[in-house]
């Protein structure tokens, strides 16, 4: 019975959007908005990477936000699986390991392939004003690569108070610099406190790779603490 | 730079700053987390603080734009009245909450920053102006309430939580689309642009987008049947945090409904109707509710339709003014009640409704309960009185009259099992409680009611209604409770002056026949009240209670306006109810008290309504003045203070409540507080005569009042219990009244007046003589006592002459009253009537005479040889309400003049019932006849019984008082078949078997609980598109 | 020329969101009604970018192949990008809470089924 009802529902729902792919016309314009945006970014703030530019600056308040969402997941989630670990993390811990040694492929790829991939993140971090890109990106590959290290080598120890002070450092430098906007620029989070540099170099578009690279660090601590909480 | 620091924006660098420097602060140092937390919250809190006193100060809204330009481009944040008083609001109860929760939240530093950001998120999403800003506060507020509901390690919160997450992010997936669709559709994300450009907002994908939207937001806020993971939740979680889910997340989600609101302006409808159907299902299963917080989950969810409704409701054209006293005062009263309620939940931990007697012989507990629960039940003095009034007040003047139904209903559920709570703390001894709560874990319950005082008088303000008489009762009960350490016979002599000086003062200014009443009450409540003293006991808040009694009543005889003549009415109410209370054993009968009580008063409300609505105004005066179209107004009134005056069918609350009550309460119940509906029944004649409403009305009210005599007198007749037998006197006494009342006569509303004198007077007698027998023999039942007479013969005396006065035997007051009585309805050609009042009256000779024989004459029992005399307290009272009786029965004139004088210019300007003048009633007055044709028919109804008595029941002659009048049991049992009682029982039962169905839809089962969020999502699709 | 762009990505967005929903309600398992949880999302996320593409339009980068002065004429839409940045992670924070809850309640009752997990009800 129940299942019925839940198949027409989706049915009903599938009528739904059916009904907006059938209203919908693909835009042939660009909203003022996004005008704005497309002109000012590269203009005011100096970076080719206008999402970058958005994300940071006039919807840095948003990113903000979302940081401090990553920040509480990163955090309960320690609790949530801390709490109840508590004395079997070691048999299970052991047992685990007994199971599931990692092939020797995985092992030696991984030593192949880690490196780039940090690198990558880093870049993809760092690159984020010029190129698609940014912290959040950036910070996720790095994530993936810590999660690639965990496979490859179940033993390691992640460090969790350094991992846990470098987001909390990180967090706190961001909502300093978004401080700093109020007293040295037009307004909290705005990018103007740094020069805007030469539009298209790596240290240009102000403080938005200074930014982006807290961005990155940030997200790429809470990701790890994360996908260690749940290694378990 | 003060003023750099007091900016709206800080809140957000308190919350992500504090937040964010949590776990470094860990490494540094293990208490420094919980420094800077508190630093952080106290920050916020006085952000808020100094932002609203900013916006209150005159200064325009105030503005924070981020990235340094101008919106549409970047974020904004606006703080203006509205967000200040919610903002500062939720914080002040976060702030409680955190104090509440201390000892979990520092246990673990992730509490406090996700603590933290869960109120940064909910000022964020009052203060944005930015569609997907908003968005991003609500997942902040989700993940932080997610996180903490995590906390509670026990697999049902846990499985509580889960189900929460499920269907919320549910609902916030379809926020999400229908953000992105509309700015698909707008081109902006700016709030404020998209109201000015929401003619956009059209064709398939804008429709869809906003309904999308409108669904998610009013499935944060837990609609009716969309809502058993906020139940479960609400169950579970720990009390602070429930209390956080109830008061600050739904705040912040109601908060953005509000602020989007200019958005649905075509959905008004639906959205009312998805808060009427939350608001009455939630109440209606509710009732069945045993789990404390469950109780409050409905509760929550319950007042959160409210205000959605009220929302709907008040952005109807030519509401809009009353929009802040309306929805702000709905909604600060909730959060503060409903936030204090879950604290003191937490801190008395008795998960099980019925294990809160363990509260008995804590007063103070007692007094934070009882504070909250009438405050979240919308009665006086709490803001949510006021603004339940505004609104029914505006939904009439709207002509929204099913509305007013809903609203009134869905109360009268909450306060059915909100009250039945509190009915559990009364039921025990004071040394029966068990409790261990600390005064430390108190302090946010009890600072949740400080504050709602505050605010009620806040909202009292912003209705007109705050004058300082209005709140004198108040006053005055709140100074007596400073002093409630005193002994009992202290305090009693304290209230009485302050009552005395202050009820002075009150009805100071009132003319009228209001005067009369003023004058009769207050003195015969002092009267009565005095009688107290013969208690040596603390009776804590007894005295409190009973100076705002009589202070309402005083303060209710001055009202000018139906609001505050609607207030003082509740306060009545209330101080009655709570007084009632007092008593261990009147516990199975306080609630039917209480509910029939505020039955009533919602029947005043739709009436007042109804009236304002038809004369605009709620000057009681202007009441005159609302023509015939008002008549449902006049009924429901008239229905309103019947019910109050225990009018035959609704009768059931009267005896087990003055039964049961404190035998002195008995008495002033009896004697005083009753006039009190026959004094709203005076007034709402008085004014139905003079809109020429209602001649039909009074002939139907006539036989009510007479049915009622006379099954008052039969059920009178069967009592073997004394204070049961007055009680039942007390309603057949009434019943006269209402039928002189309805004689719409001048001679009718004299012998009205008279009777109500004389009822006064003979009642406190009796019952205060009651309270001495049963003080000096212990038991109420009339077989138990007997042959008192050379024991106590005061009383006896007393007695005697009250029996005498009341049942209207020559030639005491009350045979003046009955022959009045007579008079007038043989004038007005009632023959019918006359003839039922007559018999009537002989059966109220029958059990009154009864009574005088079986305690006081007959065989005395063995054990009562030794006892003496009622105490000087209780005989004082009684004597000098005699010298009242032989006043009034020989100085009949002194009484009459003024009471002519006062009813004069209600008939002077209808010459329809002008009735016979005062001087004919005197020229009428010759007492012989009447007697001689009264007593006469008497002794040949005597002398019928009696010849039926021999010739059908005679078998061997009992002696012994119980089966004194077993003869006319059987006569009259057809009468008192207990029809009413089976009546109501019907209906309660009919309504918690039907909350029982209800709550039948709540399986406990995520996966169905999420199948209702799609269902109501669809739900709200397609009568969207409907309606438009 | 046959259907733009934008419509068949919204299609598939919107067919994704229905996929995950049929998901939640068929399946009893709690991991599997997760991964409907991240099935919606992922649709969600496509359906927006689809309502940011402009036709003809080009990643709103300025490189070589869009130049200042064009940006506002032949880019798409970047807000909605922008947008799909923070509803992705939020999506991820979301999964990963709901994951925790899971492991939780399974080392509570030893059953991911959801119909263990019934006691507050009423």
């Amino acid at each position: 019975m129940k299942r019925v009802f839940a198949i027409v529902a989706v049915l009903m729902f599938a009528a739904i959007f059916f009904g907006l792919v059938r209203g919908y016309s693909e835009r042939q314009t660009r909203s003022p908005l996004a005008e704005y945006y497309l002109t000012q970014v590269p203009r005011e703030l100096g970076a080719p990477n206008v999402v970058t530019g958005i994300l940071i600056t006039y919807r840095g308040f948003d990113t903000l936000g979302e940081v401090a969402v990553l920040f509480m997941v990163a955090a309960s989630v320690g609790v949530l699986l801390a709490s109840k670990s508590g004395e079997n993390t070691q048999v299970t811990n052991a047992a685990s390991i007994d199971e599931s040694e990692p092939s020797e492929l995985v092992r030696t790829g991984a030593e192949v392939i880690l490196p780039l991939i940090f690198l990558f993140g880093a870049y993809v971090i760092m690159n984020g004003h010029l190129s698609a890109g940014g912290g959040f990106q950036g910070g996720a590959v790095v994530a993936s690569g810590v999660m690639l290290l965990m496979l490859a080598s179940p033993a390691t120890q992640l460090h969790h108070g350094f991992l846990s002070v470098t987001e909390s450092l990180a967090g706190v430098l961001y909502v300093s610099i978004g401080i700093l906007g109020i007293v040295f620029a037009d307004g909290f989070l705005d990018s103007h406190i740094l020069p805007l540099g030469t539009f298209g170099t790596l240290l240009s578009a102000g403080a938005i790779p200074l930014i982006s690279a807290l961005l990155g660090i940030k997200v790429g601590a809470e990701l790890s603490v994360v996908i260690d909480r749940f290694r378990r | 730079m003060v003023e750099a620091l007091m900016h709206p924006l800080n809140i957000f660098l308190f919350g992500l700053g504090g937040s964010f420097l949590i776990p470094l602060l860990y490494r540094i140092a293990k208490p420094l987390p919980a420094v800077i937390f508190v630093l952080a919250l106290a920050g916020i809190v006085a952000v808020s603080g100094a932002c609203l006193w900013a916006v209150y100060h005159g200064q325009p809204v105030l503005e924070s734009f981020t990235a340094g330009s101008a919106p549409p481009y970047s974020i904004n944040l606006r703080v203006g009245p509205w967000e200040g008083v919610c903002a500062f609001s939720v914080n002040i109860v976060a702030l409680l909450a955190a104090w509440h929760l201390w000892d979990r939240l520092r246990q673990n530093y992730a509490a406090l920053l996700l603590f933290l950001l869960l109120i940064m998120g909910v000022n964020g999403m009052v203060m944005t102006r930015d569609l997907f800003n908003l968005f991003v506060f609500l997942e902040i507020v989700s993940i932080a309430t997610y996180g903490l509901l995590g906390f509670d390690g026990t697999p049902a919160a846990l499985a509580a939580g889960f189900k929460y997450i499920l269907a919320t992010v549910l609902a916030s997936t379809f926020f999400l689309l229908g953000t992105a669709l509309l700015y698909h559709v707008t081109g902006t994300l700016n709030i404020d642009d998209m109201i000015v450009h929401r003619a956009m907002i059209a064709g398939p994908i804008g429709t869809t987008a906003l309904l999308l939207v409108l669904s998610c937001l009013i499935i944060e806020l837990k609609p009716f049947p969309a809502n058993g993971w906020g139940l479960d939740v609400y169950q579970s979680a720990s009390s602070g945090v429930a209390a956080l889910v109830s008061g600050a997340v739904s705040a912040g989600v109601f908060f953005a409904l509000f602020k989007l609101l200019p958005l649905f302006e075509n959905y008004l409808t639906l959205i009312a109707v998805s808060g009427g159907i939350t608001f009455l299902f939630s109440n209606l299963a509710g009732l069945r509710q045993t789990n404390v917080q469950r109780m409050l989950g409905y509760s929550s969810i319950a007042q959160m339709g409210l205000l959605t409704l009220a929302l709907a409701l008040m952005r109807q054209p030519g509401a809009d003014a009353s929009m802040p006293l309306v929805v702000g005062g709905l909604f600060v009263n909730h959060l503060l009640a409903k936030a204090g309620l879950f604290f003191l939940a937490g801190a008395v931990n008795r998960p099980q409704v019925d294990d809160w007697s363990a509260l008995a012989g804590r007063p103070l507990i007692m007094l934070i309960f009882a504070i909250l629960l009438v405050a979240i039940a919308g009665l006086p003095p709490f803001p949510g009185f006021w603004s339940k009034w505004e609104l029914v007040i505006r939904v009439a003047a709207a002509g929204h009259f099913g509305w007013i139904a809903v609203i009134l209903i869905g109360s009268l559920l909450e306060i059915a099992y909100m009250f039945r709570w509190f009915n559990q703390a009364t039921r025990a001894a004071p040394e029966q409680g068990s409790l261990d709560a600390p005064l430390g874990r108190l302090l946010a319950a009890g600072l949740c009611a400080v504050f709602l005082c505050v605010s009620g008088y806040v909202a009292a303000d912003l209705s007109g209604a705050a004058s300082l008489w209005i709140f004198a009762p108040l006053g005055a009960a709140a100074f007596l409770c400073l002093f409630d350490w005193l002994p009992g016979r202290l305090k009693s002599m304290l209230m009485l002056i302050l009552v005395l000086l202050l009820g002075i003062w009150i009805v100071g200014p009132v003319e009228g026949i209001s005067r009369l009443f003023a004058v009769l009450l207050l003195s015969g409540g002092l009267v009565v009240a005095s009688a107290s003293s013969y208690r040596a006991d603390s009776r804590p808040g007894y005295y409190p209670l009973m100076a705002l009694l009589l202070l309402s009543i005083a303060a209710l005889l001055r009202t000018r306006t139906s609001l505050e003549f609607f207030f003082s009415w509740e306060m009545i109410t209330l101080s009655s109810y709570f007084l009632i209370a007092h008593a261990r054993s009147a516990y199975p009968y306080a609630l039917p008290f209480l509910l029939f009580s505020i039955a009533s008063a919602f029947c005043l409300l739709a009436g007042f309504a109804m009236a304002a609505a038809a004369n605009g105004t709620i000057d009681l005066a202007a009441f005159g003045a609302a023509g015939k179209d008002a008549w449902p107004a006049f009924v429901l009134l008239a229905v309103g203070f019947l019910i109050k005056a225990g009018a035959a069918g609704v009768h059931i609350w009267l005896p087990g409540a003055y039964a049961e009550a404190d035998d002195d309460l008995s008495a002033m119940l009896s004697a005083v507080v009753s006039k009190v509906a026959i004094f709203g029944l005076f007034s709402v004649t008085y004014l139905a005569i003079r809109s020429e409403i209602g001649l039909d009305m009074a002939h139907v009210m006539g036989w009510v009042g007479l049915l009622t005599t006379l099954l008052g007198a039969a059920f009178a007749l069967r009592q073997t219990d004394m204070k049961r037998m007055l009680a039942y006197s007390s309603m057949s006494q009434l019943g006269y009244i209402v039928t002189a009342i309805a004689l719409m006569s001048h001679l009718g509303w004299v012998t009205a007046f008279y009777l109500v004198a004389n009822h006064l007077m003979v009642k406190g007698i009796l019952f205060l003589a009651v309270a001495g027998v049963i003080l000096r023999t212990g038991t109420r039942l009339l077989g138990e006592n007997g042959g008192l007479v050379r024991n106590m013969p005061f009383t006896f005396a007393a007695v005697a002459t009250a029996l005498i006065s009341m049942s209207g035997l020559p030639p005491l007051a009350g045979f003046g009253g009955k022959w009045l009585l007579l008079s007038a309805m043989v004038e007005k050609g009632w023959y019918g009537l006359a003839a039922l009042a007559v018999l009537a009256t002989f059966v109220g000779f029958l059990y009154m005479f009864r009574l005088a024989y079986a305690v006081f004459l007959g065989e005395r029992k063995a054990r009562f040889e030794a006892i003496a005399e009622a105490p000087l307290a209780l005989l004082v009272p009684q004597y000098v309400l005699i010298i009242a009786i032989f006043a009034l029965t020989f100085f009949p004139k002194l009484f009459m003049d003024p009471v002519s004088a006062a009813i004069d210019p209600a008939f002077a300007s209808t010459l329809v019932w002008d009735g016979m003048s005062l001087e004919t009633i005197y020229g009428y007055w010759n007492p012989i006849p009447v007697m001689a044709i009264t007593v006469a028919i008497a002794m040949v109804l005597f002398f019928v019984v009696w010849l039926r008595y021999i010739y059908g029941y005679r078998r061997a002659p009992t002696t012994g008082v119980t089966v004194f009048y077993a003869f006319y049991q059987p006569v009259l049992s057809r009468l008192s078949r207990p029809v009413a009682i089976a009546f109501w029982r019907g209906i309660s039962d009919l309504t918690l078997s039907a909350a029982g169905s209800v709550r039948q839809i709540y399986t406990g089962d995520g996966q169905t609980y999420c199948l209702y969020v799609l269902w109501y999502v669809i739900a709200v699709y397609v009568t969207g598109t409907l309606v438009r | 020329m046959g259907l733009p762009v934008s419509q068949i990505l919204l299609v598939t967005g919107f067919c994704l969101i229905l996929i995950g929903l049929a998901g939640i309600f068929v399946h009893r398992n709690i991991l599997r009604i997760i991964i409907g949880f991240s099935l919606i999302d992922t649709g969600i996320h496509v359906v927006m970018v689809a309502t940011g593409y402009v036709t003809g339009g080009t990643a709103p980068i300025i490189d070589a192949a869009l130049d200042k002065a064009n940006a506002a004429t032949n880019a798409v839409d970047p807000i909605p990008s922008a947008l799909v940045v923070t509803a992705i992670v939020i999506g991820f924070s979301v999964t990963a809470i709901m994951l925790s809850f899971a492991i939780r309640l399974y080392d509570a009752r030893k059953t991911l089924d959801i119909d263990a997990f019934t006691e507050s009800k009423w």
